[in-house]
């Protein structure tokens, strides 16, 4: 099963965020809850954690590229 | 979003580790720990503990200066009799004088104020209430004893160019220096009590606010318990700027019944001074809350009616583990109360503060002179008259062959003798000048403000790691400093500096080039400020310079207003403009007046900065400009763009004065759409004061305050395409103060006015301006000025708030409706409401 990792709702103003920069790559297995993608929003520096175990499938948004809130950022396939 | 084995989800989140060692706050919740049973041991705290055998205190001591014991106590006993006199009587030794000021005496007191002064140096600074001519009389005898003669000379001398010491040389007298000094202490507070030009603080004082800081005796104050956060914030300053001595806030019992003393004595005990700081000074602040406790507060009995407590020493309890090493003291022995100081101040000095003492005592005299004493019993007075400190202390010297019976009589004649040449001089206004208003009717409003600047902050930043080392700086250094495209497309606001951006370049030159600067407020350092101005300067700033608060409101604002009166500047924020109610008198009384009720003797460069919000209802959304304007003595800005914002701040913390800057949270990721080039790199001041064109037109003026700029503007850009009508759009930026020239030349020319604020309407800034404009281009007008707010009612919610906050449509229909009548059209706004019916109900 395929997982999305989402920008989330960073608060009522911010429309989108900057991905900083990837913490694991393509192919890598992750566990939930591991720290993922570290993205900055105009108001604060965050790391996403993966919302499911598996392995990254793919990177749908680079590091130093902007994702609005709602955005796939990538992909886990979850084992 | 969801399909058959394929889920969408949010990521958790977690804020990003900070990458230094050195920085992260390690201060970790245990559940393990925390959740272990047990109970909570409190320290004792020692009531009337004090046995040291008078003989002992001899030793030590030494005659003369238990005889000038006495001697100070029969001075302030006959200073204060003196003002008593003059309110029941209009005379005192034969000196007729209508004194028609307050009169707060402490007369039976006096052994409090002395014993304190008797263990304090010169450089501590004591801070008063109301009720503080003893404290202050106190303090300044206590540091002539100790000041060296040339340096007393050359406090004196240095005074108003001398003049003070000329009228007590020529009037009074005095003979040596100390005799002069304490002459020259008297009569400048007196002169002072009188309202005189030569006053110590050329009259704009008064009884309850004077104060004079070379001996150490600092601001009085008429707000009961208002000097405990001052004292705070001054204790602050001498644990990071001066490292020397220690503060010492008093307040009566009554205060510890404000909301504000509590904040002050947290603030002065936080743990992170242990836990976090590195400054030189290790530990809690050196503030000694000293309460003299005359058990009434006014007509309310502290103990057994308004308060909860029995002894008002065991608050200390409950602030710190330490119980802010709390006792009751004797306020009518002054070797008791001297003790206890001697052995606070020792604690404060090593880092142990903030400590309090409970010095009990009795107010033989009224509150007031029109106080009827229907709150107590003639016996509890005579029982308590019975240990008028005077008359325990004068037996007691003589009892133990100190002093013969005569030399008390003498002493207090001398007393008499002194109290009565100063007075004498003090109501002649050829030797006390009345402050002549009518020769120079602007002469307070001069004193307003310092209107004055530092140069700019240069030199190496003082930063814990190059800047290049934050993300927060290589990420802005990415963005375009404008923040429209060559096409004119909007930048996002992770592409181009954004008003918050703005901002942070501001406080970062300050914060890193002048180490006098600190910052503070609820969630500044690790969040980096609710709403990210100050991400990343928690990694170039040590916890003394940046630091989390408590939810303390009123202990912000009133310890920045300390700290800068002992020459520290500060930038505090209140996370909601809407919190101003909880700083209150901190903002409207002692940060907006302590410059001029000083006659400019004290600056006050405080900056508090204020988010206004939305989205968030009716306590979260209110733009409280006009509260803050209408109040003397406090300057306002407002910016609405990144320009102004970078600009309007670095004026701000380099300014001589109090600021309230206002910040509109919907406008913190708004890019810079005017200034050409877009926001500098560099440092650059906007002044304060000058409205600035931000759209230029013809056929009407509107003069927009905070964001309501972009409503506008786009308004502007639709009466231009659909009506053909030419508006000049001006930005007011500043509040106070504020240069009406650019809006007068703007209305000559367009004779049409229409303000616009988010503000609610009544009684707002934007009506201010309206009325003003009215006066100053009457002639030029062929409409009367017109003003856009939020009607009168609550801030609703998130989906209403287009109804409440003056939107394009509401400004095209008035423009239309009323300014253009010609051009009216079908209304589009929400403001269908008949105008003169709710100005009649207020709404």
């Amino acid at each position: 099963m395929d997982v999305d990792i989402l920008v989330p709702q960073l608060g009522n103003e911010i429309e989108e965020a900057q991905v900083d920069s990837w913490l694991k790559a393509e192919g890598d297995s992750v566990t939930a809850g591991e720290a993922l993608v570290a993205i900055t929003t105009p108001k604060l520096t965050m790391e996403i954690e993966a919302p499911a175990s598996g392995t990254l499938k793919s990177i749908l948004i680079p590091a130093d590229e902007l994702a609005a809130v709602g955005a796939v950022l990538g992909v886990i396939e979850s084992a | 979003m969801f399909t058959a084995g394929h889920v969408s989800l949010a990521g958790r989140l977690r804020a990003a580790k900070p990458k230094d060692p050195a920085m992260p706050k390690e201060i970790a919740v245990d559940p393990a720990l925390t959740r272990r049973p047990g109970s909570i041991e409190l320290p004792p705290i020692p009531v009337h503990a004090y046995d040291r055998p008078f003989a002992a205190e001899r030793a030590a001591r030494g005659d003369a200066a238990l005889v000038d014991v006495l001697r100070h106590m029969l001075l302030i006993r006959e200073f204060e009799s003196m003002l008593g006199a003059f309110k029941a009587q209009g005379a005192y030794a034969g000196i007729s004088y209508l004194y028609k000021g307050p009169a707060h005496l402490s007369i039976g007191q006096e052994a409090a104020a002395v014993g304190q002064a008797l263990a304090l140096e010169p450089a501590d600074h004591v801070f008063g209430s109301h009720r503080s001519h003893g404290e202050f009389i106190a303090k300044g005898l206590s540091a002539i004893a100790r000041l060296g003669e040339p340096a007393l000379e050359a406090i004196m001398a240095g005074h108003q160019g001398g003049a003070l010491l000329r009228a007590v040389e020529s009037h009074i007298g005095g003979g040596d220096t100390r005799a002069r000094a304490e002459n020259f202490l008297l009569f400048g507070l007196l002169a002072e009590i009188f309202m005189r030009a030569n006053g110590f603080n050329g009259g704009m004082g008064g009884s309850m606010h004077a104060f004079f800081p070379p001996f150490g005796a600092y601001p009085n104050n008429a707000i009961v318990g208002a000097s405990a956060g001052i004292a705070a914030g001054a204790a602050l300053a001498k644990k990071l700027l001066t490292g020397d001595g220690i503060t010492v806030a008093n307040a009566g019992d009554g205060s510890t019944g404000c909301g504000p003393v509590w904040e002050a004595m947290n603030f002065s005990a936080m743990a992170q001074y242990d836990t976090l700081w590195t400054d030189q000074r290790r530990g809690g602040l050196p503030v000694l809350y000293f309460f003299t406790n005359n058990f009434y507060a006014m007509g309310g009995q502290t103990r057994g009616e308004t308060m909860g407590w029995d002894r008002l020493a065991r608050i200390g309890a409950a602030v710190n583990p330490a119980a802010m090493h709390a006792e009751t003291v004797d306020g009518t022995d002054p070797l008791a109360v001297a003790d206890a100081v001697t052995r606070k101040r020792a604690l404060l000095v090593a880092g142990r503060g903030p400590a309090l003492l409970d010095v009990e005592c009795y107010r033989l005299s009224g509150h007031s002179t029109t106080d009827a004493n229907a709150y107590r019993t003639r016996e509890e007075m005579q029982a308590w008259q019975a240990l008028d400190p005077i008359e325990t202390f004068s037996a007691r010297l003589v009892a133990h062959g100190v002093l013969e019976p005569d030399a008390v009589a003498a002493m207090k004649a001398a007393a008499a003798e002194t109290i009565r040449a100063v007075t004498a001089a003090a109501v002649d206004p050829a030797i006390a000048p009345i402050v002549d208003v009518h020769a120079d009717p602007e002469l307070i409003g001069r004193l307003m403000f310092a209107d004055a600047e530092i140069a700019v902050p240069a030199g190496e930043p003082v930063t814990l790691k190059p800047l290049g080392e934050v993300a927060r700086i290589r990420q802005d250094a990415k963005k375009a400093r404008f923040g429209l495209s060559e096409t004119g497309e909007k930048l996002s606001a992770m592409r181009a500096i954004t008003l918050r951006d703005a901002l942070f370049e501001s406080v970062l030159h300050h914060m890193a080039h002048d180490e006098r600067l600190i910052a503070y407020g609820e969630e500044c350092r690790e969040w980096g400020g609710a709403f990210g101005v100050y991400r990343g300067l928690s990694e170039l700033f040590p916890h003394q310079r940046l630091f989390n608060s408590p939810i303390s409101e009123a202990a912000i604002v009133a310890t920045a207003v300390g700290y800068a009166l002992e020459g520290g500047r500060a930038l505090v924020e209140l996370m909601y403009g809407d919190f101003i109610g909880r700083a209150g008198d901190e903002i409207f009384n002692q940060m907006a007046k302590w410059h001029s009720m000083s006659a400019g003797a004290l600056k006050v460069p405080v900056v508090l900065r204020c988010s206004i919000g939305s989205k968030y209802g009716a306590q979260h959304s209110q733009d409280w400009t006009a509260l803050c304007a209408h109040i003397p003595g406090l300057k306002v800005v407002y910016p609405a763009t990144p320009y102004d914002a970078k600009g309007l701040l670095a004026s701000a913390l380099a300014g001589d004065d109090p600021v309230v800057f206002f910040e509109s949270q919907r406008l913190y990721d708004t890019t810079e759409h005017f200034h050409a080039g877009g926001v500098p790199t560099d440092y650059y001041r906007v002044p304060f004061g000058v409205p600035d064109v931000k759209r230029a037109g013809e056929d009407l003026t509107i003069l927009t305050i905070g964001p309501s700029l972009y409503a506008a503007l786009a308004a502007a850009d639709e009466l231009q395409a659909t009506h053909g009508l030419s508006t000049e759009v001006i930005d007011a930026r500043s509040l106070v103060p504020f240069d009406y020239a650019p809006v007068l030349a703007s209305v000559k020319k367009t004779r049409r006015l229409l303000v616009v604020s988010e503000a609610s309407e009544r009684g707002s800034f934007a009506m201010t301006l309206a009325a003003n404009i009215g006066r100053f281009a009457f002639g030029d007008l062929v409409a009367a000025p017109r003003v856009i707010g939020s009607p009168n009612w609550i801030v609703p919610g998130a989906d209403m708030e287009t109804t409440y906050f003056p939107q394009v449509a509401d400004i095209l229909d008035v423009v239309t409706g009323e300014l253009f009548p010609e051009k009216k059209s079908n209304r589009r706004g929400v403001r269908g409401w008949d105008e003169l019916d709710l100005a009649r109900r207020a709404l």
